[in-house]
């Protein structure tokens, strides 16, 4: 049949992506239980909340910025045209504390500490420093793999809402820049159309976003197979399977909350 | 008189092509045994399957007692922390210094504090004559340099218990050496070997050593096992191992390309 | 005081620097594709074995996870229209033609891009980064190849068609799927939410101005990072990272500069 190829392509890619998910669900397991209860080195962790921080913090702060002044620039002259001055900053806003500020943020960072922390991991594993950690009778999820997951997921929440602040004043600005919309308008459209609860939203996205490119980040690190070629293939399978994951969890979160 | 540590007819096989085949070896308390062998014929799977790195496909195999192939997580934590393993890549972190890398099985193993990890970390490396480098990151760092302060991580992994305050940890019981000299130069590896006696000599470590040096089989082994297709060929003083008249275990100790070996691949 | 002045003379030196070896990677690749196209003319051409490759690696493998992601994606962004509208003002005969507008010039171009900066820029960064630090890259030049001419330029031009062509899919499936999620979750008349009338030639032009754009941008960046991986597993790790940042980045100021300019150009009238 013509079309054999075609399926059992599907099928090889189906078994892969099976395998892929079980071994990060038994990674979730294994991070949770060394969870409860808690002892993770505290040395690591903060040092890895150091790393990760410095690391992430200007792109996302650029990105969030451009981010933001984009979605004025999609709406605002709709918005201005129906003389709507006044929800200008409803329809930036929106837009970006439930979506585009928590998916957008997300990608930069998976991009940035998750694909990062991948070459780590993997390179760590390939020069056998994972096992010479087994072999000194210290569990490598304890001590690297637990400090870096809660580590990733801090960090996201924080840029998250550091990122949705900076997004909305860079929706300001380009108003103001560029659709002479004043920014005391902006401002009260803000306040004024914007609920809590829609920054919450965003914000409850980011946590289950951090935990899927943590885990999935760290999981690709630690199976890597092969020298350098390995490392290279282990950080493009982990940033593909955060970015799918976090279009994933958004379909569900946004349908789940409402 | 049984073995402290012993391989009981293993096997092993990757992907299909068997390696070991009914491995049996006794090592005895104190003594620094060699394996050598060609490469590839399983010497470092050997020494990895003791600490549940490798497992085996059949066999057994004992230590002090109490069979160890079997082992669940929990358990092989307790064994590597009697059992210690030098890798051939020295594998240490580069992120830290070498004093915080040996200071870091001890932070775990006897919730030292990071300050006081970091003086008993500082006493091992003295005892490798390696203090002066305490505080150099492995990249800064020679190969036979590298190789010494894997040795005094490893010294530095301790066995369950209460330690006496004050008192410097009795290390492992048993070190696994995986090709320790090979690729350092000759002045390096020497002292390498003679770390290695010293630990025996001293600290009543038991020695596994993987080589394929001849220099240190002759200098430091107190007994030699040699691998040949997946068992063991010959296990002998050094002094008797020179004087076989097995010309497979000739070929090997001076070197020759061709001979009575069965090298596949070649 | 004078030292913190120094280090970021250093940082915006090096920045510069950067920038200009990249557009240096920018203007070779369009040096060899017009070499690969009079060679061709020459009749000396290569065998098109490589582009159609590329062509394959990155078009056909990404299918399914831009349908998937963008079908995903799609559907959020509807929903999440439509819950606003229903809060102000339940009026939801704008929302299709609006959707369609902004997927076609903004959204559409934008998300594949960006799945495709992941995908297919750590894709490229790995493959040219391993490359280099195995020393391959080396021993093309010993062999009398412009690594540019073997390296980037097919994966250049499969990334602009692809993207293209991908963005196009795109556009069809968010499309697709808004208006079933509109008309599933809010019971939004199938055939009031797929109304074309908004959609002008101007945004088909910017779709496409868009896509060109940033599949070009993508394997420029990508491969610029991965030449310039050094060291072994570490290197390529880096490097890898590094062009999934710097694509993605690249996307979204291409996006908002596009974006402003039409603004300027059509006078304010999205």
């Amino acid at each position: 049949m013509i079309l054999d190829p075609v399926f059992e392509a599907l099928g090889a890619a189906a078994l892969r992506i099976a395998q892929e998910v079980g071994g990060i669900v038994v990674m979730t397991a294994q991070v949770v239980r060394a969870l409860v209860p808690p002892r993770i080195d505290r040395r690591e962790l903060v040092k890895q909340l150091y790393k990760m921080g410095n690391r992430s913090v200007p792109i996302v702060v650029l990105t969030a910025f451009f981010a933001g002044g984009l979605m004025t620039l999609q709406t605002g002259p709709f918005v201005k045209k129906l003389g709507a001055t006044a929800l200008a900053g409803w329809g930036a806003g929106y837009a970006v504390l439930r979506e585009i500020g928590p998916i957008l943020i997300a990608l930069m960072f998976s991009g940035r500490v998750g694909a990062n922390n991948t070459a780590e991991l993997a390179t760590m594993t390939v020069t056998e420093q994972l096992d010479g950690l087994r072999a000194l009778a210290i569990d490598p999820v304890r001590f690297l793999i637990v400090p870096r997951v809660i580590a990733m997921l801090v960090m996201l929440v924080a840029l998250t809402v550091i990122g949705d602040l900076v997004a909305l004043t860079g929706a300001s600005v380009v108003g103001r820049a560029m659709l002479d919309i004043e920014w005391s308008t902006m401002f009260h459209s803000f306040a004024d159309n914007l609920r809590p609860y829609d920054f919450l939203h965003g914000v409850y996205k980011s946590i289950a976003f951090g935990g899927a490119i943590a885990v999935s980040s760290c999981y690709f690190g630690v199976t890597v197979r092969g020298g350098a070629v390995g490392v290279g293939r282990a950080v493009n399978a982990a940033v593909v399977a955060a970015a799918t994951s976090i279009m994933l969890l958004d379909f569900f979160l946004t349908y789940l909350t409402g | 008189m049984s073995a402290f540590v012993e391989w009981r007819d293993v096997h092993k096989a990757f992907d299909g092509k068997p390696v070991l085949r009914g491995l049996s070896l006794g090592v005895a308390k104190g003594e620094v045994l060699f394996v050598i062998g060609t490469s590839g014929v399983g010497k470092s799977v050997t020494i990895k399957q003791l600490i549940g790195l490798v497992p085996i496909d059949r066999g057994e195999i004992w230590f002090d007692g109490q069979r160890v192939d079997r082992l669940r997580e929990r358990e092989l934590y307790a064994l590597r922390r009697r059992i210690g393993m030098v890798f051939q890549s020295s594998t240490l972190f580069d992120a830290m210094t070498l004093a915080e890398n040996v200071a870091l099985p001890l932070r775990k193993h006897k919730q030292l504090r990071h300050a006081a990890a970091l003086v008993e970390a500082r006493a091992l490396l003295e005892r490798v004559h390696m203090a002066e480098y305490a505080d150099r990151h492995p990249a800064e760092l020679s190969d036979g340099m590298r190789k010494r302060a894997a040795i005094a991580r490893t010294l530095a992994v301790c066995p369950a218990g209460p330690a006496a305050p004050g008192q410097l940890h009795s290390g492992p019981e048993v070190v696994l050496f995986d090709e320790p000299t090979t690729g350092l130069d000759p002045v390096s590896a020497r002292r390498i070997d003679r770390l290695i006696r010293e630990l025996a000599d001293e600290l009543g470590v038991t020695a596994i050593v993987v080589s394929h040096d001849p220099t240190s089989v002759f200098g430091i082994a107190d007994r030699v096992a040699m691998l040949y297709q997946g068992v063991v060929h010959a296990l002998a003083t050094p002094a008797e191992l020179r004087a076989s008249p097995d010309p497979i275990v000739q070929q090997f100790i001076t070197g020759q390309s061709t001979g009575a070996m069965e090298t596949p691949g070649f | 005081m004078s030292q913190r002045i120094a280090n970021i003379g250093e940082a915006v030196v090096s920045a510069a620097r950067a920038a200009a070896e990249l557009w240096m990677v920018y203007i070779s690749t369009l040096a060899g594709i017009w070499r690969a196209i009079t060679r061709r003319k020459a009749g000396r051409g290569r065998p098109k074995g490589e582009l159609v490759r590329q062509l394959h690696a990155i078009g056909n493998r990404s299918l399914i996870f831009i349908v998937v992601t963008l079908g995903f994606i799609g559907m959020v962004m509807t929903y999440e229209a439509c819950l606003q509208l229903s809060r102000v003002t339940g009026d939801y005969s704008q929302v299709g033609p609006q959707y369609i507008r902004l997927v076609i010039s903004d959204f559409g171009p934008t998300l594949t891009a960006m799945m495709l900066a992941t995908r297919v820029g750590a894709g490229i960064a790995a493959e040219i980064g391993s490359m280099k630090v195995t020393e391959q890259v080396d021993a093309l030049r010993m062999s009398g190849v412009l690594p540019i001419d073997y390296l980037i330029v097919p994966r250049f031009i499969a990334s602009v068609v692809m993207t293209l062509l991908l963005s196009t899919v795109a556009c069809l499936v968010m499309y697709g799927a808004g208006g079933l999620t509109a008309h599933y979750s809010f019971g939004v008349n199938l055939n009031l939410f797929f109304d074309v009338q908004l959609v002008r030639m101007r945004h088909v032009v910017m779709m496409i101005v868009k896509a060109v754009s940033y599949g070009a941008a993508i394997p420029v960046v990508a491969g610029f990072c991965g030449l310039r991986a050094r060291g072994s597993s570490e290197g390529v790790g880096w490097a890898t990272t590094a062009a999934v940042i710097g694509s993605s980045f690249a996307v979204i100021v291409l996006d908002f500069a596009i974006s402003a300019a039409a603004l300027f150009v059509t006078g304010g009238d999205l």
